[in-house]
């Protein structure tokens, strides 16, 4: 019997040499060690051996039961990992076929940037402001300094309708409706859309303005060029230079324009700031006292400093879309860009 | 405004090269817009003298020429002109030459003789249109010299942007005070003294009109011999653009520059009485004027006139009966102060825009009216002959006294932020042509010069300093005031919530214009009596396609979608967020409207398109047509960020959309919104060749009832139990009453009810549809046995049955 038993370990342990599969490893675990396996037989016959005998077979069983156990085990791995690699093999994709991409939209380039002006301004604690886009001359230019016969109104071609009103030129006349209905301190910033009669590469009839407001018991022109610092500064990065130039504008006083140093040639002069290495982005300056008395606050009590931005200028900046009307074709290759 | 360097320098000493003084008088606030070297386009140009002209072998209209250009050997040029000939000076453009017409000047062989350089006209060196011939040049030219030199081109031309609201600087003596405010420099003012005067010429002004015309001077010259210019005249009004009339307009045109008054000649004889009268037009009356239009005029314009009919229309044209002409032999030179808003008005109204009306509307300078005049007369009688009549009229029933202003430093330091000095202070307004003297210890009291009427409170002798102390100077710091608190803002929340969420659904933001075309409601086939077609009207449009105000957002989408197919593009998601603009409250789609204080209501809306298709066309991602449901989901997603959840749907009959495939979105009864299918007649007046789903809602509306508020609720960690659930009912009852059923059965051991299917057709019998539901049971506070959700989902079958004779699906 002994003999057998051994017959049968030397069997097993060649035939698990010789296993290609999981199945066929189960099979040969069946044939020798299940229920009716060649194993289990044999030791059907334990009962017929002697006393002394019967330990020591009883041993040798535990024995080929425990090597084969082990080797069992290291061949179930092993196929097993073989099995697996061979699947993955299977599984490879062609890693360049295209992506399953979820649709998502972009916000419309004019806005983007009207959104991003805003969000540094309400950063450094102004709060957005809004008004009409149907205005009155008085809201548009007389309570902004423009009265009717000032030669300041030729620069704003304006949309007028049928019954006396006009849309507004600028986002302006919103200081005046905030400041009537608002005591100071006043720290505004009005993003929207304002309205020409003009059509040509560089002008729309619609385009977007941000407007800032800033009026408190003193605050100064020093003021004003620092809040525009810091505006350049996140807008455009810490290399860009700033510089206020004196201009005019009705309804400021003193006024500026403000140029940053040109984004295409760093200040060196190029075709794209006409050689002059600055590039105008705003028009600012310290409320003119006129507006004051429009709105019924002391100009000696307080005072306070105004801006105004074009968005589309500001977003060409960046952009450089040659023709600045296609902003608002709506063509989706256009949107897709940005 | 155009000025030169080389002209400048006659008021006034610099040591500033171009760029310099470019740089200065943009920080100035004199913005400089370009700079121009007017004899860098002349470079390599030379004044030549043809010693020699010989026929061209081999050709008839050719000759050639020898021709010394100042070096030691002459060159040989073939030239085709019809006026060149032995002796003449011409200019010559040497070998290598880029002329202002492109054209770069190599060695060439011309029929076969060599040529050296090119012979040239006016037009091909850019002076002018004359390609007749040759460029005649005086024959005192040396040869060799660079032409530009020989013709006093080597200027520098400035093209300057002058504000509004400084009129002063509208000519080279106003140009030149700024120079002085930055440099100190003295100006150098032309002077009339030493003039010799003829005998009194009896002539007299009245002004009727003092309110329009405060001052009006004249002088009678006699005896002048109207002719061209002398070269320096010419050349000084060509290069700041100026076109050259005779030597008489010329004068005036030449003071117009430096002084910024302009003035006008009469033909001394051809005013009747010899006299001038400045009053206001009859309404009706006519005049011609010099571009030989005749005008209607109305009692609010102002004329000269003679002693009988108008002879000027004040400060903008003169007439054309009493122009200078060849055979002038006396004239009457007008230098006048008109009121601005009367010139603007006329100017305005009769659409003629002049030299002389864009300085008199801006506000000439009265003090100078007599010393332009003097100078004028001066100029006249240099270039023209004649001699000045003794005398000059000048009226100035307008006359005010200078305008004084109290002056404290402190306040130019609290407005700027500065810490000036006082005495720069004075300084810096005395070299502006203030006059400046202490009023108390804090005050000074400026006096304003009568060319500074733009200056006339204490902020504008302050920006005065801040300009010229120079705005570099200033210091940048931060604001120091509080911050005011801002208010709750539901609306930027709903609109950036709104907006996040199209964006994330693969939306495209569109922006489009705030005009629409009064065909556009037709093209929506918006209900005729619908109030949204009652749209705010532009006296002015751009185009009859841009002359109304958006009431709805659909049109612009709509076409939108059209163009993108025009171009190929048929995968169209676009949405929109803007204000429309509603004559009257009667639409009566939203609740919450914000009405204007114009009248005009601005509701704020978002709306989109979907089209052609979704997906990416691509492997594993095809295309798909859009349907109903997509746009629905955008719609029910966009609620649910607003925390919109108590609405009700409810079909409309919007011509606009499919009468089968669109919902209003209604919160308690009140319409926030619609979605659906574009109807096929819109898709036809699009030329769109597929479906299009369409939604608009108002964001007022949806502020109004936004809810951002939430509560964590626990979540169950016993396991829930899934069923299905197919019911066949009758094919016309909506899918929301089962589902309302089975949460009602349910109540809170019903975590969801998803439908995941409805069939229609064999073998569901006619007029029947299959339902089908994966419910979800769980309890918060046990696991369910699967003997009680047994007895729950019998319980729902049962009332599906009861309620809606709903079998179940074997």
């Amino acid at each position: 019997m002994q003999e057998e038993l051994k017959q049968i370990r030397h069997e097993v342990l060649a035939k698990l040499k010789q296993v290609q599969t999981l199945d066929a490893l189960e099979s040969l675990r069946i044939q020798y060690f299940g229920r009716n396996g060649k194993l289990t037989t044999v030791m059907k016959g334990m009962g017929k051996l002697s006393k002394a005998e019967r330990p020591i077979v009883g041993k040798l069983a535990n024995q080929i039961r425990a090597e084969w156990s082990e080797a069992f085990e290291q061949t179930t791995q092993e196929l097993h990992r073989q099995q697996q690699a061979q699947q993955l093999a299977e599984e490879s994709v062609d890693i360049t076929l295209p992506g399953r991409k979820p649709a998502y939209g972009k916000a419309h380039p004019v806005t983007q940037t009207l959104e991003r002006i805003t969000s540094i301004f309400t950063q450094m604690g102004f709060q957005v402001a809004t008004g009409p886009e149907v205005e009155t001359d008085y809201y548009n230019f007389d309570a902004l300094n423009t009265p009717a016969d000032h030669p300041a109104r030729d620069l704003h071609d304006t949309f007028y309708l049928t019954d006396g009103y006009l849309l507004r030129t600028h986002t302006s006349p919103v200081q005046i409706r905030v400041m009537e209905r608002q005591q100071p301190p006043v720290r505004i910033i009005v993003p929207g859309k304002a309205y020409r009669v003009d059509y040509d590469v560089s002008h729309t009839p619609m385009f977007h303005q941000v407007e800032g407001l800033l009026v408190d018991t003193h605050v100064t022109f020093s003021e004003l060029k620092g809040i525009l610092a810091s505006f350049v500064w996140q807008m455009f990065g810490a290399e860009t230079q700033t510089r206020f130039r004196p201009h005019f504008f009705p309804f400021t006083e003193p006024s500026a324009e403000v140029d940053i140093s040109c984004t295409v040639c760093v200040g060196a002069g190029c075709r794209s700031c006409g050689g002059t290495g600055w590039i105008e982005i705003l028009g600012a300056g310290a409320v003119d006292p006129e507006v004051f008395s429009a709105v019924g606050y002391d100009a000696e009590q307080v005072t306070g400093f105004a801006f105004g931005m074009g968005v589309e200028r500001i977003a060409n900046l960046q952009f450089r879309i040659p023709d600045i009307r296609t902003f608002y074709e709506n063509d989706l290759r256009f949107l897709q860009q940005f | 405004m155009n000025v030169t360097l080389n002209w400048l320098k006659t008021y006034i000493n610099f040591a500033l090269a171009p760029s310099e003084l470019a740089e200065r008088l943009t920080m100035l606030g004199i913005e400089v817009e370009s700079i121009k070297h007017l004899g860098a386009e002349l470079a390599g140009v030379v004044v030549g003298k043809v010693n020699a002209v010989t026929s061209h072998p081999n050709a008839d209209k050719l000759v050639v020429c020898q021709v010394d250009v100042g070096e030691a050997a002459e060159l040989q040029i073939v030239c085709g002109a019809p006026n060149v000939q032995e002796g003449m000076q011409a200019p010559v453009a040497t070998i290598g030459t880029a002329l202002p017409n492109g054209l770069t000047i190599k060695r060439a062989k011309l029929r076969g003789t060599e040529s050296h350089g090119m012979l040239c006209s006016e037009k091909e060196l850019g002076i002018s249109d004359d390609a007749a011939g040759l460029m005649e040049l005086p024959a005192d030219f040396a040869a060799g010299t660079p032409l530009a030199e020989a013709l006093g081109l080597d200027d520098v031309v400035m093209q300057l942007e002058i504000t509004p609201n400084r009129a002063d600087c509208l000519s080279l003596i106003g140009v030149a005070r700024e120079i002085r405010a930055d440099t100190g420099n003295p100006l150098k003012l032309p002077s009339s003294k030493g003039l010799s005067y003829g005998e009194r010429i009896p002539t007299s002004v009245t002004i009727d009109a003092p309110e329009f015309c405060p001052r009006y001077a004249a002088r009678v010259i006699q005896g002048i011999q109207v002719g061209p210019s002398p070269e320096w005249l010419q050349r000084r009004l060509k290069s700041v653009g100026v076109g050259v009339i005779n030597n008489i307009v010329d004068v005036t045109n030449f003071v117009l520059m430096e002084y910024g008054q302009p003035l006008h000649a009469f033909d001394y004889h051809k005013l009747a009485e010899n006299r001038i009268v400045v009053r206001r037009a009859a309404e009706g009356e006519l005049l011609t004027t010099l571009d030989e239009i005749e005008r209607e005029l109305t009692s609010d314009m102002l004329v000269i006139a003679d002693a009988e009919k108008p002879v000027a229309l004040a400060g903008i044209m003169g007439g054309y009966d009493s122009e200078i002409t060849a055979e002038t032999r006396d004239v009457l030179l007008e230098s006048a102060y008109f009121n601005p808003a009367s010139v603007r008005a006329t100017s305005k109204a009769l659409g003629i825009h002049t030299e002389a009306s864009y300085r008199f509307e801006r506000g000439t300078d009265p003090g100078a009216v007599i010393a332009a005049l003097e100078r004028a007369a001066h100029l006249i009688t240099e270039l023209a002959g004649g001699t000045i009549c003794e005398g000059v009229v000048d009226v100035y029933p307008g006359e005010t006294p200078l305008c004084q202003i109290q002056l404290r430093p402190a306040r130019v330091n609290f407005i700027l932020g500065t810490a000036m000095e006082a005495t720069e202070m004075v300084e810096i307004l005395t070299r502006l042509g203030f006059h400046v003297a202490p009023a108390d210890a804090d005050t000074y009291q400026v006096t304003v010069p009568t060319f500074r009427a733009d200056v006339t409170r204490e902020i504008d002798l302050i920006e005065e300093l801040a300009r010229v102390y120079g705005y570099d100077n200033i210091p940048t710091t931060l604001p120091k005031g509080d911050i005011p608190i801002p208010e709750p803002d539901v609306k930027t929340e709903v609109r950036q919530r709104v907006k996040r969420f199209l964006l994330a659904s693969g939306m495209m933001e569109a922006v489009n214009y705030s005009f629409c075309a009064p065909s556009c409601f037709d093209k929506i086939r918006m209900h005729e009596k619908d109030a949204r077609r009652e749209a705010v009207q532009l006296r002015n449009p751009l185009s009859p396609e841009m002359s109304l105000l958006r009431t709805t957002l659909l049109p612009s989408l709509l076409e939108n979608a059209q163009h993108n197919h025009n171009h190929q593009i048929d995968t169209i998601a676009l949405f929109e967020m803007s204000t429309v603009f509603l004559v009257e409250e009667t639409s009566g789609d939203s609740p919450d409207r914000e009405v204007s204080p114009t009248g005009v209501g601005e509701p704020e809306r978002v709306a989109g398109i979907l089209a052609g298709h979704v997906g990416g066309g691509m492997y594993k991602n095809p295309y798909r047509a859009p349907d109903f449901f997509d746009i629905k989901g955008i719609v029910e997603g966009m609620l649910e960020v607003c925390g919109v959840t108590d609405y009700t749907l409810a079909r409309t009959d919007e011509p606009t959309f499919h009468p089968g495939r669109n919902a209003a979105v209604l919160l308690s009864d009140e319409r926030v919104g619609i979605f659906g299918e574009a109807h096929p007649a819109v898709l036809e007046n699009y030329d769109l060749p597929y479906k299009a789903y369409l939604f608009e809602f108002d964001l007022g509306a949806l502020s109004a009832v936004a809810t951002f508020s939430k509560r964590f609720e626990p979540i169950s960690i016993y396991p829930k139990v899934q069923r299905d659930l197919a019911i066949v009912l009758d094919a016309d009852i909506p899918a929301d009453k089962p589902l309302a059923l089975i949460y009602a059965t349910g109540g809170e051991l019903v975590e969801s009810a998803r439908l995941f299917d409805v069939y229609v057709g064999e073998p569901v019998p006619a007029g029947k549809k299959s339902l089908a539901y994966t419910i979800a049971y769980h309890s918060a506070t046990e696991t369910l046995t699967d003997k009680a959700v047994n007895r729950l989902h019998e319980r729902v079958v049962a009332r599906l049955n009861r309620e809606l004779g709903a079998e179940l699906r074997m």
